[in-house]
């Protein structure tokens, strides 16, 4: 019935799946590839329309009809999917202002600036102050009305905004730890002691985070920052060889505060369903007047 | 009409600073579209943020379809039920038509794909924007981009529509476009749409509700609201120093709204002379609820 000379896709989809099609029941990846199957190959279309009965199989047309029409992913989105990230997940993570090529070529080039200046210093310190603060940015300029242009959509929407943080978070923290990482690699002479901006990473993000809550998506930032900063520079002066928090007991200290501000941001999940803290900045206060 | 009102808010008050930009604010909205005027800064798009809920009250109370948004079941339920258009709304560029929607309706808890992408067709065909699907927002004109907007407020057939200023900054033909399509989402769910333009409100609103200083200053049909300039416009050659208000027509005599002088030339009301009447400070006397 069905001649594997006519098609050129290489393969047909068996009588199992297009069974499991007709019921919808067929899940993806395999629905889709099934979908895609059957724009291409006529005799499959036919042996369709064999398997299932009308009903059933007019769902599966306007299915196939929503397919055609549906627009490709983008190639981001694509990859996504393709890493097992489910499709809507994907639309979220691609409408995040931060996971663009541009903001991480910015994180790779100020990476690599500070691996070039580790190697002239002969010290990892300027690369442990400074790989801390990338992940904290990279987070805080994915969140909030200044940086995300569909910011007032996103809040009146069902979806938690807690939920859409943290996917968003999640995503960020991820490929800016992973560059983090990259930039560790190319200082193998300090071994684990390249890593000790991990644990400030996951601190001064969480800390980051939990204070937008009450202080907004502005200020918590340049607060955490600034504070991060003032630490190592009240750290240099006081103290001889490694800084404070990149000993053993520092990594301990931040460990704790990254436990700690997790667990306060919990608790403020509620909080990113309105509108943010009055800012101090008027230009990222809600419009006040009509 | 009996039936229970998609919104009911009594006493909602916001201050930013010292200025109320709500103050006191009670209203019910039916089925239909009602329409809010106001001059800039009457707190029509505070209203709105709030009955969208994008910012609490800080007094006051309201319920959308029975759900009272002060609750965090509640709000999730209202968010649910609710479309909003905000002033200016925003887009990501550089997607289509069909993926910004497609990513609205992500965000509106449509998480089945081919169900998901069903409806965001629906919502293109709607607004007419089935042929432009496929293109990057940022090649779309003003007008497209305020109806790929309109698309996303109405996933998922919100019982109440929330429109901020959707004509501003359309030309008078997109104007036009976009009016009907107001009017189709209009007649079968609860509209609330904010202008500044006594047309859109002459043209397509059952009911009226002028805002002046975020006070409710009238609120009942565009008939009452005409009414209320009954005997009292009048045409002179010369500008009339007693008029509360008066301009020049395009006949070159003026148009005088207040207390005409005795012997003046009566003319037949229109919207705009009632909304002028209401705004120079005539005591408020909304209509009872």
């Amino acid at each position: 019935m069905r001649d594997d000379k006519h098609d050129g896709t290489g393969w047909h989809a068996d009588a199992d799946d297009l069974g499991a099609y007709v019921r919808g029941e067929l899940e993806a990846p395999r629905l889709w590839s099934v979908d895609e199957h059957l724009v291409a190959c006529a005799p499959c279309r036919q042996a369709l329309a064999e398997v299932g009965d009308p009903l059933a199989l007019d769902a599966g047309w306007e299915r196939l009809d929503a397919e055609l029409d549906a627009p490709r992913p983008g190639a981001f989105e694509a990859l996504l999917i393709r890493f097992g990230v489910a499709d809507h997940t994907a639309r979220l993570l691609a409408a995040t202002p931060v996971l663009r090529a541009s903001w991480l070529g910015a994180v790779l080039l100020v990476l690599a600036m500070t691996v070039i200046t580790v190697y002239s210093a002969g010290s990892p310190v300027t690369f442990l102050a400074l790989a801390p603060l990338l992940p904290l940015a990279g987070v805080a300029v994915s969140y909030g009305p200044a940086f995300d242009a569909t910011y007032e959509m996103t809040l009146v929407a069902p979806l938690h905004g807690f939920r859409l943080l943290m996917i968003r978070t999640v995503a960020v923290l991820a490929a800016s730890l992973a560059l983090n990482g990259l930039a560790t690699l190319a200082l193998p002479e300090y071994g684990l002691r390249a890593l000790a901006w991990l644990l400030p990473a996951l601190a001064l993000t969480t800390t980051g985070l939990a204070l937008t809550a009450r202080l907004g998506p502005v200020l918590a930032p340049v607060l955490v920052s600034g504070g991060w900063v003032a630490l190592l520079v009240v750290a240099d002066t006081t103290t001889r060889g490694t800084l404070a928090p990149f000993t053993a007991a520092g990594q301990g200290v931040a460990g704790a505060v990254a436990a700690v501000a997790a667990v306060l941001l919990l608790r403020l999940r509620d909080r990113f369903d309105a509108s943010p803290a009055p800012s101090l900045f008027p230009d990222f206060a809600p419009r006040s007047t009509s | 009409m009996t039936t229970a009102p998609t919104v009911s808010a009594s006493g909602l008050t916001l201050r930013y600073g010292g200025t109320a930009a709500l103050d006191d604010v009670s209203l019910r909205l039916r089925e239909g579209i009602t329409g809010l005027i106001g001059p800039n800064g009457a707190g029509k798009t505070t209203l709105l943020r709030v009955l969208a809920t994008a910012v609490p009250a800080d007094r006051g109370a309201f319920a959308v379809l029975g759900h009272d948004p002060g609750t965090t079941a509640g709000r999730q339920e209202a968010r649910r039920r609710l479309g909003y258009l905000p002033q200016n709304p925003g887009f990501h560029l550089d997607f289509t038509a069909f993926s910004f929607v497609d990513y609205v309706a992500i965000l509106k808890e449509l998480t089945d794909r081919a169900a998901r992408h069903r409806e965001v067709r629906r919502v293109l065909e709607a607004v007419d924007l089935s042929d432009v699907r496929g293109k990057r927002i940022k090649r779309l004109s003003g007008g497209m981009r305020q109806r790929v907007a309109l698309a996303a407020a109405l996933l998922g057939d919100p019982g109440l529509l929330l429109l901020d200023e959707p004509t501003v900054g359309l030309d008078p033909e997109q104007r036009m476009r976009f009016r009907e399509l107001i009017a189709q989402a209009g007649e079968s769910r609860t509209v609330l749409l904010s202008t500044h333009q006594t047309e859109d409100v002459a043209m397509l609103c059952h009911r009226v509700i002028v805002m002046v200083r975020g006070r409710i200053h009238f609120e009942g049909t565009p008939a009452e609201l005409t009414a209320r300039a009954a005997g009292r416009v009048w045409s002179s050659a010369e500008r009339d120093p007693g008029a509360r208000a008066g301009w020049r027509t395009g006949l070159g005599t003026f148009r005088n709204v207040g207390d005409p002088p005795r012997g003046a030339a009566l003319l037949e009301p229109t919207l705009e002379d009632g909304y002028l009447l209401v705004l120079d400070g005539e005591p408020a006397e909304v209509a009872s609820l």
